[in-house]
């Protein structure tokens, strides 16, 4: 079930030392969003559908469709799940994410914004946090060994 | 949320997370389970743990019983910060490899007249 008030909204900014148009393409190329997010398919117009079969937490399955895509500015799409054990439940449609790249110096300022998102998650979910959790120790113990 | 971030970002406070996330331990039974770390230490990780919301104590005399606060892991927001936060990092490093491999990466921009 989606909790009352689904009007949550998260904000991440990171730097990143390349140009916009780089960054950009690991948006809307298949092969670079696989190396960072998920396998995808992926038509980037607007309407256009985003699938990805995420790395992270359970692995869920993302489904949207692109709202917005002003090259190397700005890319927004719906984002939601398939329905996955684990994961909260969020109904493809029902939450957005805006990317915006800003030039900064001589690398790109990234900020992502997922809006529409439940206030409380389902107790289901804690098996997520365990995967979730997990995968972190693999990456943290990975870092250390590098 | 920057504490939650802070607080899951260290191996053995995320192992303490796994240990409490389905029953009520104490600290002595968490402590036994780190032998290399000093009760001091282990201590100190639940201190930070509680303090970012993530754990709940519960007093019994001189005993201290810990578990996983019910909305601290599963409030949403955590949740989704935790999730970008990871394929964030993975984008920033592929783009900045591709960015510096001489084969695929474009042109530097020339500068304006």
């Amino acid at each position: 079930m989606l909790n009352a008030e689904p009007n949550k909204t998260i904000e991440q900014t990171l730097w990143i030392q390349a140009h916009p148009e780089t960054i950009w393409r690991f948006l809307t190329d298949p092969e670079r969003l696989a190396q960072w997010w998920g396998q995808a398919q992926v038509d980037a117009r607007p309407h256009g559908p985003l699938r990805v079969q995420m790395h992270d937490g359970p692995r869920p399955v993302m489904r949207g469709h692109f709202l917005e895509l002003v090259p190397h500015e700005r890319i927004a799409f719906t984002f939601g799940w398939e329905p996955t054990p684990g994961a909260p439940d969020i109904p493809p449609g029902t939450s957005r994410v805006d990317i915006t790249l800003t030039p900064d110096g001589n690398g790109t300022k990234l900020t992502l914004r997922h809006s529409g998102l439940p206030a409380a998650l389902e107790d289901e979910t804690n098996h997520g946090w365990a995967h979730l959790l997990n995968r972190l120790n693999h990456q943290a113990r990975r870092h250390h060994h590098n | 949320m920057d504490e939650t971030l802070r607080a899951i970002a260290d191996p053995t406070r995320r192992a303490i997370l796994m240990l409490v996330r389905d029953r009520e331990i104490s600290a002595g039974d968490i402590a036994a389970h780190f032998p290399a770390i000093s009760r001091p230490a282990v201590s100190q990780h639940l201190r930070i743990l509680v303090t970012a919301g993530l754990i709940q104590v519960r007093r019994e005399g001189n005993r201290r019983f810990y578990r996983l606060r019910p909305h601290g892991l599963t409030e949403a927001a955590a949740f989704f910060e935790t999730m970008w936060s990871a394929p964030l990092q993975r984008l920033k490093q592929a783009a900045e490899h591709e960015q510096h491999t001489p084969a695929t990466a474009e042109e530097e921009p020339t500068e304006p007249c």
